[in-house]
């Protein structure tokens, strides 16, 4: 069957599997060279995530005594495989469009979601102390940002449905077609507090300063990933690598989907995601310290909630 | 053959270094935080990370001259860092005891306890002895791969 053919592909190899791969360990350099560079040092070569992966799969694994070994090992795996799927659902404008078969925009909140939960898997299984602060910190972030992601994309859902003529819409590739004929949502004023909330719930989900929290290395030793070593911590290297071409081309999809289409799209695509990516995580990354964590979980239930919530509102009431 | 040479030849330009402070003064500690931090000798250039946790780990810097106290603590650390692994003592203390030398309360010279690969000398160590210290490791470090 050709469409089952044409899955795979966009599971495995475009834009999901092997493109993604490339591009999130691509994006992981370009960030670590532009915070370098903020900070006035000439940072590592480009490659160095690559690299990284490739040290890590020389190293031993090991598995502490007082861990569970096979949850242990199970959950990078988890992670990842979570990751391949999602990157496959986000549709990029003009490029590629997902196969409803696929899912649509509520799976892919549940498949974001995952890694959180691989690494409080993570976390709890391996037996350390860090692991358990890790994971207590993991669950109170994911319960502070969950409501705000469920109102943003319910307002961006709702404002496309109702302009559509039906009600609510999760197909990401109808919004996308939507904003492409009636122009962005980055433009229309109706959409900027869904947009602020967007903005501050992903740096909490790919869990990068200030929201670092359950990984914070200086405190807690990186937490659920204190213990992980060689392939196992390569998986989880690559779990977030491919979270963050996720979370960047779901908020582009969601907000800024506006390119033309074959190569020239593609090209925007990927030079939307690196500006992204340079003011909205690495020039923030080195500009502020980490939050606490009851800190960070006040802050979300005020703000970013507030701001989803009058958006909805809005979208309902306009 | 050739491939898996190649790939080491690679995974050679991502070390990990991670911090054992045996009972230093900080003076060392504070030099290799200097060399870390201050754009000046960042040493990520060379691929290097400092990480939080000794199972992530590549290159080990030990400074201090390894007291009593936490001695067995070290060791157990040292144990628990995956190989291939290299060490490297900073500063005259793990070499001598430096300024602690002959005192009741510490087991300098490191080496009796654990095989070490690089001497950095120095009380501290100036930064750039420090990196040509890591650089030293690394080759090391390659062989070992
Ligand atoms: S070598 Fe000198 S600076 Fe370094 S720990 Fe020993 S006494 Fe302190």
């Amino acid at each position: 069957m050709p469409t089952d053919l044409l899955i795979l592909v966009s599971v495995l190899i475009f834009p999901g599997g092997l493109f993604a791969f490339s591009l999130g360990l691509m994006l992981k350099g370009v960030d670590r060279r532009v915070a370098a560079r903020l900070q006035g040092r000439v940072g590592p070569p480009l490659l160095q995530p690559a690299f990284d992966l490739i040290k890590l799969g020389f190293k031993r694994t090991m598995v502490p005594d007082s861990a569970a070994p096979g949850v242990f090992l199970a959950a990078p795996l988890i992670g990842t495989v979570a990751m391949l799927l999602a990157v496959a659902l986000v549709p990029i404008a003009g490029v590629y469009t997902p196969d409803p078969r696929l899912g649509n925009l509520l799976v892919l909140l549940y498949l974001l979601s995952v890694p959180g939960v691989a690494l409080m898997l993570a976390g709890s299984a391996s037996g350390s102390p860090f692991g358990a602060v890790g994971f207590s910190r993991e669950m109170a972030l994911m319960l502070a940002y969950e409501a705000t992601i469920v109102l943003v994309v319910a307002a961006v859902g709702l404002r496309t449905g109702l302009a559509e003529g039906g009600v609510v819409t999760f197909s990401l590739a109808e919004i996308v077609r939507h904003q492409q004929e009636h122009g962005a949502y980055l433009l229309d004023p109706l959409m900027w507090p869904a947009l602020g909330a967007f903005l501050f719930f992903y740096p909490a989900n790919l869990g990068i300063v200030p929201f670092d929290i359950p990984e914070a290395e200086t405190e807690i030793l990186e937490g659920p990933l204190l213990e992980y070593s060689g392939p196992a911590l390569a998986l989880f290297k690559v779990m977030s690598a491919l979270k963050t071409v996720v979370v960047l081309s779901l908020g582009i999809a969601l907000f800024c989907p506006i390119a033309p289409h074959g190569i020239a799209g593609l090209a925007v695509w990927l030079a939307s995601m690196v500006v992204l990516l340079a003011v909205g995580i690495s020039a923030v990354r080195v500009s502020i310290g980490r939050m606490r964590i009851d800190q960070a979980f006040s802050f979300f239930l005020k703000w970013p909630l507030l701001l989803a919530a009058a958006s909805l509102t809005v979208v309902v009431v306009v | 053959m050739l491939l898996a040479r190649n790939l080491k030849q690679i995974a050679a330009r991502s070390p990990w270094l991670y911090r054992i402070n045996s009972g230093s003064c900080n003076g060392c500690d504070v030099e290799l935080a200097t060399t870390a931090c201050i754009p000046r000798y960042d040493v990520e250039r060379l691929g290097c990370q400092y990480c939080g946790s000794p199972r992530h780990a590549d290159i080990v810097l030990i400074t201090g001259p390894l007291n009593r106290r936490v001695k067995n603590a070290v060791l157990r650390l040292w144990e628990e860092i995956p190989d291939p692994k290299v060490t490297v003592a900073v500063g005259v203390c793990p070499i001598s005891g430096g300024i602690f030398r002959e005192s009741y309360a510490v087991c300098a010279p490191v080496d009796q306890y654990l095989p070490i690969d690089v001497n950095v000398p120095g009380c501290p160590p100036r930064p750039q002895a420090i990196i040509e210290g890591v650089a030293q490791a690394i080759e090391i470090w390659r062989t070992r791969l």
